[in-house]
């Protein structure tokens, strides 16, 4: 186990190295003066910006300058945004828990309508309800996700009027940033009439989150739904009808577990592409998360912003999958990919 | 196969039901039961340069600041145009028309927030400050955020007071160094703000003076909490504001660039009153019945300005080719939805110096393409188009105004390029004479004419910028002057004349069109008011 | 040697005939592989078909609703934009450039990616160890957000945006080639080439290739629907196809100016992306099933 959780730990550093060293280069390739890029700060006087200078070590080599501006990173300085002239540290870590939290409550969403529908369309495996599932889950799977966003705006938020469609909660509250997950910072915050204000942040969390959970909960249906034939026409389930048990019985006590936690991982995995899609729905529904930030910044050019974004989430995902990756291989043997490539 | 048909059917209804319900905590019908904190959300376009109007002319900015946060010396009556009192409780004028004095009022406040504390009320002191601060180059506050006021300089206020005096608390007097009509109003324009001395002394002790126009000091209805850029700006209400206000607690400015999408917020009340709805949207918010609009004539311009300063823009001749090329009917319809009505020169027809038959520019491609030859501008010339990304009262779009345009040029041979930038970096760029042409346009500060005629095409103004066409002649100038020395209509109206003939002849800019100003909001909000002279006012409005 | 045909009516399919017959028993994959060709037709002959100039704008005719409309207008069947431009031309512009520009990348990145993957299928080591692990951890990040990184560096732009989804599909295409290749050539009938005396390229070429081809045409369909999908994305956030360009992400985008008096402005092109992107996907999903049951048979 040990040397599972070292492989990946220098995996994952050397994948995080890779991509820092990615980002501190793009100083360098995207237009303008390099130490403009790598701080943010424009129109320094020129003591100011030899200060800045001695600070990144501009005038040593290459190598250098890069683990200087690793040593920035890890105590905090970001840079600053070309747009707003705000430390990027502060800005990126509220933006990221913004999409984060969308994210999560989507696959939350997904899971609770995408397992039990699998479950059911898998347990009714070529019958008329799988059938229907199936093009349902087609369907879902093939709606581009923006349109989606754009034809729940239309029909809920403007025609019906149930949901409000921009923000994370009306701009009436002002809710102090602690973690950066709204509905807990409501909870944990001093606020009058907190009450209506947590109604509030759930309702502006309603459309964003179906939009991006319809496309994942189709595949979660879909993963659910072969894991569960593979596992109702194995041996052991027969075993177990050979015994005596009733299906439900059967389906509770042997199916479910073992239907899920080969797909488990994969389930899990989902977060990556709903956290993408999470990216591209922020900016319909003005949700203030990273994806939104990023494109913003794309669009305004504000280079510090997108190498300080794009790191963080590419940091975010490889963070991620590597560690899922690590947790799967310690907890199910079954799940160790070969070592290495020869053979 | 294995499966039968009692599988754990109870489970999965079950599940969806809990799903369902959860969903469904979060709406509610109709806002029954759900109580909204007191308040008011207006979505506005963009975000604000600064929080002191005096150091930009972007409606942007001085819609947030100049009626939320400030007060003036005096104010116009939104409905007659008529200056009534502000900060100044009365005045009085020489007879030679060189010396005002005003009588301030007493007991005014000033805002206290997290950063401020006043220990004395508004007095004498705050006035000298605010005037001296863009008046005297040597201030110490002169070159505090750039050291530019362009309204003001555009006017020429600086030059035109020679001093200003402390009689007593209360009294201030403010000799002039020739008699003009215009200064009253020029008091009274949204720029004309007062400041809060006591502030400015406290930030310069910190060494920290900028700070005053980015965290800013009042005596306003409204007092500044946060400014998120691109975002929002939160205010909250002036408890001890000394007119009469409405009981709103909170006013937010929710900013939102996309003119859809504010529309959207507008009907779903996530907004209680947009900025600049687009024509196309006019007749949607008239059909929604809990939505309003209000229209009324606006004083307004819309106009395309010719770099006088970049050849061949240099040449009238040029210049009243290209005016020649473009069917400005044509844009009436597609740009403003009949909305505006064309111009035929700068000033509107709703002003006093509005001349019925003055003669511009008419659409002949074939003349036009012929004076451009003759002017050596040859087939396939290439030139730009600067064209506004925010909607302004005067063009609600100018980026589509710039592809029509596109179409026009091209049948005359020049090929035209669309330049746009995000609006400050476009008003930044611009001021450098970037451009070789550029769609922009001015809405009136105040009901008199001067308002137009010297900021746009006035010498002086090039250098504070609002002159787009870089134009500066020395007769234009003269009877701009002239006119200001005169106090009857008629003998103004005269000179003002002769200018519009001169701007139709020399053609620095080709008027587009005047437009119908609109505000939109919900029915339930009331006490909102078009103001023709300026910046939007929320002192009054409220909501149930 | 001649197979002694004594009856004539005795057939034996091929593989390829084997999975033809399957796929062509489901008839919703069936069905859907006919969209797929009419959207092969339009993209070829689209300019032809198309009613009007796509960039045309026209004054008079801003904003008029589908034909089947009370206030629409037959000669405009899908009515008008906000610059009087004619939808239905639009659309079929912009099927043909999505679908095209797609079609595009998604063979080139095949051609690399398959390149590419069989070298590293066929090569052993360290080197592609870490390689490999390099390449599972690209793998992991979702296709549209590597584009938007891309995008982010080299800038906006169609151009731009072709080479960010091309590079961004490329790994799915190593991955599943190494590991296909990495199979095959465990198996005898390599072993035999091999013993031949066949170099590599032979051996891929002659033996592997042919026995990957089914695999590869559900991984084309596959990869696919993701290009489709991400250009269409980034043409949507102006990261990719820019207005006036007809190409169906950036129509939505303009639609949305006049989407609430104008509403067929962001549900046909919407649709059609729809439409796009569920035939591949059913025609993909018949493929694997078909291939399935083949390979269980």
């Amino acid at each position: 186990m040990l040397k599972i959780i070292l492989r990946h730990a220098s995996l994952l550093i050397l994948t995080l190295f890779v991509l820092s060293f990615f980002s501190f280069s793009l100083a360098y390739l995207f237009p303008g003066d390099p130490l403009v890029n790598l701080t943010g700060i424009r129109g320094s006087s020129e003591q100011e910006y030899a200060l800045l200078a001695e600070q990144y070590a501009m005038h040593s080599s290459f190598i250098v300058q890069y683990w200087q501006y690793v040593m920035h990173l890890f105590s905090g300085n970001w840079g600053l945004s070309f747009s707003s002239g705000l430390p990027l540290a502060e800005e990126i870590s509220r933006s990221l828990a913004a999409s984060v939290e969308l994210s999560a409550y989507a696959l939350i969403f997904s899971f609770l309508i995408g397992l039990p529908l699998g479950f059911l369309s898998g347990l009714r495996h070529h019958k008329f309800t799988d059938f229907t599932l199936l093009t349902a889950s087609v369907i879902g799977y093939s709606i581009p996700v923006f349109w989606a966003a754009l034809i729940a705006i239309l029909i809920f938020s403007i025609q019906l009027g149930w949901f409000p469609l921009s923000g994370r909660i009306s701009l009436l509250y002002d809710v102090p940033f602690e973690t950066g997950f709204i509905l807990i910072d409501i909870l944990l915050s001093d606020l009058p009439d907190k009450e209506f204000a947590f109604q509030d942040a759930l309702r502006h969390l309603v459309l964003p989150s179906v939009s991006i959970a319809i496309v994942t909960c189709t595949i979660v249906l879909r993963i659910t739904r072969r894991s569960i034939v593979e596992v109702m026409s194995s041996e052991y389930i027969q075993a177990a009808y050979a015994r005596g048990l009733s299906p439900r019985q059967v389906f509770l006590r042997h199916g479910v577990k073992n239907a899920l936690i080969p797909i488990l991982p994969l389930l899990v995995m989902q977060f990556t592409t709903l956290l993408t899609n999470a990216m591209i729905v922020e900016t319909i529904f003005s949700w203030p998360g990273i994806g939104n930030g990023l494109i913003q910044a794309i669009y305004q050019r504000d280079f510090p912003a997108i190498r300080a974004g794009m790191l963080a989430v590419s940091a975010l995902v490889l963070t991620f999958t590597i560690t899922i990756d690590m947790v799967i291989q310690i907890f199910d043997p079954a799940g160790r990919r070969p070592e290495n490539a020869t053979s | 196969m294995l499966v039968s048909q009692r599988h754990a059917s109870c489970f999965i209804p079950v599940t969806v039901i809990l799903t369902v319900m959860l969903t469904l905590m979060g709406c509610s019908p109709e806002n029954t039961h759900y109580q909204q904190p007191n308040g008011i959300i207006y979505c506005s376009e963009g975000n604000p340069a600064s929080f002191n109007p005096q150091l930009d002319t972007s409606g942007t900015t001085v819609d947030v600041s100049s009626h939320q946060i400030y007060d003036r010396l005096l104010d116009f009556d939104l409905i007659t145009g008529e200056i009534i009192p502000g900060l100044a409780s009365s005045w009085i004028t020489s007879t030679d028309g060189l010396t005002y004095t005003f009588q301030l009022r007493k007991n005014i406040v000033f805002h206290s927030t997290s950063y401020f504390a006043p220990t004395r009320t508004f007095d004498a002191d705050d006035v000298i400050f605010s005037f001296n601060r863009w008046r005297d180059k040597n201030h110490p506050y002169h070159e505090v955020s750039g050291g530019r006021y362009p309204y003001i300089n555009s006017v020429g206020l600086g030059d035109l007071i020679s001093d200003i005096k402390r009689i007593n608390r209360y009294r201030v007097e403010i000799t002039l160094v020739r008699p003009e009509s215009s200064f009253l109003a020029n008091l009274a324009t949204d720029f004309s703000i007062i400041l809060s001395a006591e502030y400015a002394d406290q930030l310069a002790k910190a060494d920290t003076p900028e700070l005053i126009d980015t965290h800013p000091i009042g005596t306003g209805p409204f007092k500044f909490n946060s400014f998120r850029q691109d975002r929002y700006v939160r205010f909250d209400a002036h408890p001890l504001y000394w007119r009469e206000r409405s009981t709103t607690e909170q006013l937010i400015f929710d900013i939102t660039p996309s003119s859809s999408l504010r529309l959207a917020k507008l009907m779903t009340g996530e907004c209680d009153s947009m900025a600049f709805p687009t024509h196309s949207q006019l007749d949607i918010i008239r059909k929604r019945k809990e939505l309003t609009l209000d229209e009324k004539p606006g004083l307004n311009v819309g106009f395309w300005a010719f770099n006088t300063a970049k050849a061949p823009f240099g040449n009238p001749e040029v210049r009243r080719a290209l005016a020649m090329a473009i069917d400005k009917n044509a844009l009436m319809e597609a740009i403003y939805f009949g909305s505006a009505i064309p111009a035929t020169s700068i000033i509107p027809p709703s002003s006093w110096a509005f001349q019925p038959d003055t003669r511009s520019s008419t659409y002949n491609p074939l003349g036009a393409a012929k004076l451009l030859r003759e002017n050596g501008v040859e087939e396939g010339f290439s030139m730009t188009i600067w064209a506004m990304p925010v909607e302004r009262a005067y063009n609600p779009n100018a980026m589509k105004m710039a592809e029509l345009m596109q179409r026009y040029l091209r049948d005359v041979g020049i090929d035209a390029n669309i330049v746009s930038y995000e609006w400050s970096t476009f008003r930044a760029r611009l001021n450098q004479g970037l451009h070789d042409s550029v769609l922009i346009g001015w809405s009136a500060d105040n009901g008199d004419p001067d308002n137009f005629f010297r900021p746009l095409l006035t010498c002086s103004a090039i250098d504070s910028g609002t002159n787009r066409a870089r134009w500066c002649s020395k007769e234009y100038d003269k009877l701009i002057d002239q006119a200001l020395t005169y106090t009857n209509q008629e003998d103004r109206a005269y000179f003002y004349s002769k200018a519009i003939e001169m701007i139709n002849d020399e053609m620095p800019l080709m008027p587009i069109a005047h437009a119908f100003r609109y505000q939109a909001y919900r029915d339930d909000l009331t006490g909102i008011e078009i103001n023709p002279y300026g910046g939007i006012q929320f002192r009054n409005v409220s909501k149930p | 040697m001649p197979r002694l045909n004594l009856y004539q009516e005795e057939y034996y399919p091929s593989p390829i005939q084997n999975t033809w017959k399957e796929f062509k028993e489901n008839h919703a994959a069936l069905l859907s592989l006919y969209c797929v060709i009419f959207f092969i037709f339009l993209m070829i002959f689209g300019p032809f078909l198309a009613p009007y100039d796509p960039l045309q704008q026209n004054i008079d005719l801003l904003l008029v609703p589908p034909a089947w409309d009370n206030n629409g207008d037959i000669s405009y069947l899908f009515g008008t934009d906000g610059l009087g431009r004619d939808m239905l031309s639009r659309i079929i512009y912009g099927c043909r450039m999505t679908f095209g520009i797609s079609l595009v990348l998604v063979i080139i990145s095949m051609l690399v990616g398959v390149a590419l993957g069989a070298m590293a299928g066929m090569s052993k080591g360290l080197r592609s160890s870490v390689v490999n692990h390099l390449l599972d951890s690209i793998m992991a990040i979702p296709t549209l957000l590597i584009a938007i990184i891309i995008i982010a560096i080299v800038g906006t732009g169609l151009v731009n945006s072709m080479w960010a989804i091309s590079l961004a599909l490329i790994p799915q295409f190593i991955h599943q080639t190494r590991d296909i290749v990495r199979q095959k050539m465990k198996k005898e009938y390599v072993l035999a080439a091999q013993l031949d005396g066949a170099g590599k390229i032979h051996i891929f070429f002659n033996s592997i290739l042919p026995n990957m081809a089914e695999m590869l045409v559900v991984q084309v369909t596959l990869a696919l629907s993701v290009a489709i999908l991400d250009i269409s994305a980034l043409g949507f956030l102006n990261l990719g196809a820019q207005a006036p360009s007809p190409e169906l992400g950036a129509l939505l985008s303009e639609g949305l100016t006049t989407a609430y008096v104008a509403p067929w402005n962001i549900a046909l092109p919407g649709a059609a992306i729809f439409f796009m992107m569920m035939s591949i996907n059913l025609v993909g999903d018949g493929l694997r099933s078909a291939l399935r049951y083949r390979l269980l048979r």
